[in-house]
């Protein structure tokens, strides 16, 4: 077991692990920027060192000075937390140089789901289901109808080349496909110079639904089942719960053991998450992210497992504490990011906040860093906090939630809590009939009172 | 040094044993090394001599010749004339074990003259001087871990 680890991140999650820590008995180091000197977590370390100015680039991107503060501590192991370095294979292989040890994944499977194209070409042949599509470029308008035959209508054509929305068309009927195609190729040879195009089925209302992994790194691997995260405004998540209100025990154990299944072929070492989007009973594999995630209690909730601990344990050396058999599921947790943001506008709001209350109580989580008097700074991410509620049944979970949310004060600052206040009350969210487009199309026909 | 028992019948001092703690001593680095076997004891101690004087009064570090010094605020991180560490590392004063420190209490430095050097990762970095003037206070001991935004030494 590690003797000492240095903690390369901010914020919760820099708290949730020092928790960890502390409660393996292992020294912690702190890291942090000159923004962040008045930190809970760096205030609870054993050790702490500034390691540059605020910008992330500078500090909690800045290898050589994390190297360096490895260096002068003598820790022997960095936990990257979420965001920032923990997806960085370079990072994790110039820890290994100096022998400092990774609490992540191996380099090579960080790599290969990094690169999305890579990604799903290894998901599809280690069995995962996922979005039935052209396998390269899309070829002439007779091959493209061919497919489109095969995998159905709606589709989307996308660019090769592009990303980040553009260069992507739906196609909603074969009369269309002809045309879409010539102005699409046009379109992505202007914009990207490369007018390589590949097809997709085009997802209309899907929710998305992750599958929690934890792997030995010498072929154990068991799947922690699954959490809902639909409710996204802007691609990111703000509320997220397990189990999916849409999944019945079969569908999890089948999807489940299909991903852990993959996990054990590739030897996964530590946590990971696959990420699907799920349509009238069908999963597509979106991707994968090797690392510890922001909604990871929402499964420490219902399993009564550490994720934390677990992937400090596996990263040691150490075997699985449980096996798939004898995991238990029990009742059902939500978690709501609190963001300071304006709820209507999401303006960041960064500032002091002036009086903080959390909510307690049976089945009441808050994974936060933030205090009386703290000020959150504007360099970094908006997140307050996460409020994680778990109860017997759904129905108890969200009375519960209603509760803890009333309760819950945070003055000084704008937060996103007046949002989750309306979402409680909201009877699609109550009956957990939502999809990933639903919050937006909330947000737009003005959901929240401004 | 070493010191006899009091028992009657006492053994002849041992040489021996007394070179060996001695040697002990400069291996490890230790300041003293006590042992006491049989009634007897020794006891070997090395006195540190000549120690930069890293003072908290301004008198004994400003030398007579110069106009009188800014009384030094409590915090030196808050004194005009700090430096502070641009970067995580080991401090050191000397460009290698053994040689004369870059700069000493009392040295006058031109801007960019190098001050100390801060190793990471096997990588010397020289500090240079940001203002020309006076090395009133050295904030570090030679071997010391130093963060971003320490303050090293005060220039005026």
């Amino acid at each position: 077991m590690f003797d000492k680890i240095l903690i390369a991140n901010r914020g919760e999650i820099a708290l949730r692990v020092l928790r960890a820590c502390k409660e393996l008995g292992i020294a912690t180091v702190a890291v942090h920027s000159t923004a962040d000197e008045d930190a809970m977590h760096v205030r609870l370390a054993d050790e702490s060192v500034c390691i540059g100015p605020p910008a992330a680039k500078d500090s909690y991107l800045n290898i050589p000075a994390l190297l360096a503060a490895c260096e002068i501590t003598g820790a022997d192991a960095v936990h990257p937390g979420y965001g920032f370095l923990s997806e960085n294979a370079r990072f994790a292989e110039i820890l290994a140089e100096h022998n400092v040890h990774f609490i992540g994944p191996r380099p090579e499977h960080i790599r290969l789901m990094g690169d999305k194209i890579a990604a799903k070409r290894a998901a599809q042949e280690l069995g995962i289901p996922v979005v039935p599509g052209s396998d390269g470029d899309v070829g002439s308008e007779a091959q493209a109808q061919r497919l489109a035959q095969e995998i159905g209508y709606p589709l989307m054509l996308k660019a090769a080349a592009g990303g980040g929305g553009r260069g992507m068309r739906v196609v909603s009927e074969p009369t269309q496909l002809g045309s879409a195609l010539a102005s699409a190729r046009a379109e992505a040879k202007a914009a990207f110079g490369d007018d390589t195009l590949y097809l997709e089925k085009y997802l209309t209302r899907p929710r998305h639904i992750e599958i929690q992994v934890l792997g030995d790194g010498n072929g154990a691997a068991i799947h922690l089942g699954e959490r809902d995260c639909s409710l996204q405004r802007r691609h990111q998540k703000i509320w997220e719960e397990g189990p999916s209100p849409a999944l019945n025990s079969n569908t999890r154990d089948e999807i489940g053991e299909t991903v852990a299944k993959a996990m054990r072929a590739i030897k996964y070492l530590g946590v990971g998450t696959v990420e699907f989007l799920y349509e009238n009973g069908e999963f597509y594999f979106i991707e994968m992210n090797t690392r510890i995630q922001v909604e990871h209690p929402v499964t420490e909730m219902i399993t009564d497992i550490d994720l934390i601990l677990e992937q400090v344990r596996v990263a040691a050396g150490g075997a699985l504490q449980m096996t798939q058999d004898g995991l238990k599921f029990y009742g059902h947790a939500i978690e709501c990011r609190i963001n300071a943001e304006n709820p209507v506008s999401f303006r960041p709001s960064p500032g002091k906040i002036v009086h903080y209350h959390p909510p307690g109580g049976l089945g009441v989580r808050v994974d936060s860093a933030v205090y009386n008097g703290y000020t959150i700074p504007p360099y970094y991410d908006s997140l307050v906090g996460k409020l994680i509620v778990r109860g017997k049944t759904r129905s108890e979970c969200l009375m519960r939630l209603r509760r803890a949310l009333d309760e819950f004060v945070v003055d000084g600052v704008e937060t996103t809590l007046p949002l989750f206040r309306a979402l409680v009350q909201e009877k699609e969210v109550i009956d957990g009939q939502y999809h990933i487009h639903w919050l937006e199309e909330f947000l737009a026909r003005g959901g929240l009172p401004g | 040094m070493a010191r006899k028992s009091d028992s009657p019948g006492t053994p002849a001092i041992d040489h021996e044993a007394i070179r060996e703690l001695a040697k002990l001593l400069d291996e490890t680095g230790l300041t003293e090394i006590a042992v006491e076997r049989d009634g007897v004891s020794i006891r070997v101690a090395r006195h540190s001599g000549g120690a930069v004087a890293r003072g908290r009064s301004v008198e004994a570090a400003a030398p007579p010749t110069t106009v009188a010094a800014t009384p030094l605020p409590v915090d030196p991180a808050q004194h005009p004339g700090v430096v502070a560490s641009p970067m995580v590392g080991t401090a050191y004063l000397a460009p290698e074990p053994g040689a004369r420190p870059f700069v000493e209490v009392g040295t006058l430095v031109k801007t960019g003259e190098p001050l100390m050097i801060i190793e990471a990762m096997k990588t010397m970095n020289q500090i240079p001087a940001p203002r020309a003037g006076t090395v009133i206070q050295i904030l570090v001991d030679d071997g010391q871990p130093v963060e971003y935004g320490q303050p090293l030494m005060i220039i005026e």
